[in-house]
């Protein structure tokens, strides 16, 4: 355990060397082997650690969206539809919800998402009933053909 | 809300179910298909790769797979010793012949992750030749998956009636001249 706030306090005092030291090896105490207490192998692993947090924060949501689409296309299956299909007939229906509150809704609630399963199955087959049916809407979904460019 | 329903929740959430899968006469890539994506727990919507949410699968039947096309004779399962000249190289009949379990336990072994959580995951695979299960996986199974494809009939399986009654492009030549022959 280290602890720097004493030494944080009394600042002034000391050469100015010491401190650049601390300042670099503050970010790098928790990192494996000789790196989190020699400074010439620590700086070069903070800037690599860095460099890699800043790349980091883009792939972040790149993978977060790929987890809520594993997530939907989980959910999704259990009701007897594919993961495209939902999300296609949802933007159909004008339903806009985001891959983050979809897959919430899935843990969450899954009734609500089994409401948005079903709408969007009647919109997938409102082409085949209007060919095919009789005329009627399906019952228990309101769904109506929405024009988007 | 009281602590102990919150308990029983995480439980149920997280409780591992165990299916089975008939792999009598079916594809060993569609088995290995479903087999790896209940593994990994991707058929839940609460999946995260880190939470160890995979479940237990049984596959029974493996001897019984059907390979399409060629691919008894052609397909080859490839593997190095490490020794100088150890690269063995056996096709999918003779692999099959020396061990039933090993097409469909390669087959999910290459479908699953390359990390650390694939030993463990194929840990949770159990495949089995016959259609026996030993009494404590039997007890366990929770639910019977579908089989992916429909198993064909032999024509020794349909009645004559069936036989007659099914629609001909054309007439046999012994057939037709029957009464000349």
């Amino acid at each position: 355990m280290v602890f720097l706030t004493l030494s944080c306090w009394i600042r002034s005092r000391g050469p100015d060397r010491y401190w650049k030291v601390q300042e670099v090896l503050k970010h790098a105490r928790h990192f494996r082997g000789r790196k989190n207490r020699c400074y010439s192998l620590a700086v070069l692993a903070v800037r690599r650690a860095f460099v890699y947090a800043t790349k980091a924060r883009k792939l972040k949501k790149r993978n977060m969206r790929t987890l809520w689409i594993s997530r939907i296309a989980a959910a999704t299956r259990e009701h007897g539809m594919k993961y495209p299909a939902l999300m296609h007939n949802l933007t159909k229906s004008s339903v806009q919800l985001n891959r983050r509150v979809i897959s919430d809704l899935a843990i969450t609630e899954p009734r609500s998402f089994l409401s948005l399963a079903k709408l969007a199955r009647a919109r997938q087959q409102e082409g085949f009933r209007a060919a095919l049916g009789d005329g009627k809407e399906p019952s228990g979904v309101l769904s109506r053909v929405v024009m988007l460019q | 809300m009281l602590s102990w329903t919150k308990d029983v929740e995480q439980w149920a959430t997280f409780a591992r179910s165990w299916f089975l899968i008939d792999a009598r006469m079916q594809p060993p890539g569609k088995i290995a298909t479903m087999c790896s994506i209940r593994l990994q727990g991707k058929h839940k919507p609460i999946y995260h790769a880190l939470s160890d949410c995979g479940d237990h699968v049984v596959v029974i039947n493996s001897k019984h797979i059907a390979f399409s096309g060629n691919k008894w004779e052609q397909k080859v399962y490839s593997s190095h010793t490490g020794y100088p000249g150890g690269f063995k190289q056996v096709t999918a009949a003779q692999l099959h012949h020396k061990d039933p379990k090993a097409i469909v336990r390669l087959a999910v072994y290459g479908m699953l992750p390359r990390n650390l959580h694939r030993r463990t995951m194929m840990q949770r695979l159990h495949i089995f030749p016959e259609d026996e299960l030993p009494y404590d996986i039997q007890a366990n199974l929770t639910e019977e998956l579908p089989q992916p494809r429909e198993i064909p009939r032999k024509l020794s399986e349909y009645t004559q009636e069936e036989i007659d009654a099914f629609p001909r492009l054309w007439t046999p030549y012994v057939e037709a001249h029957q009464n000349i022959l």
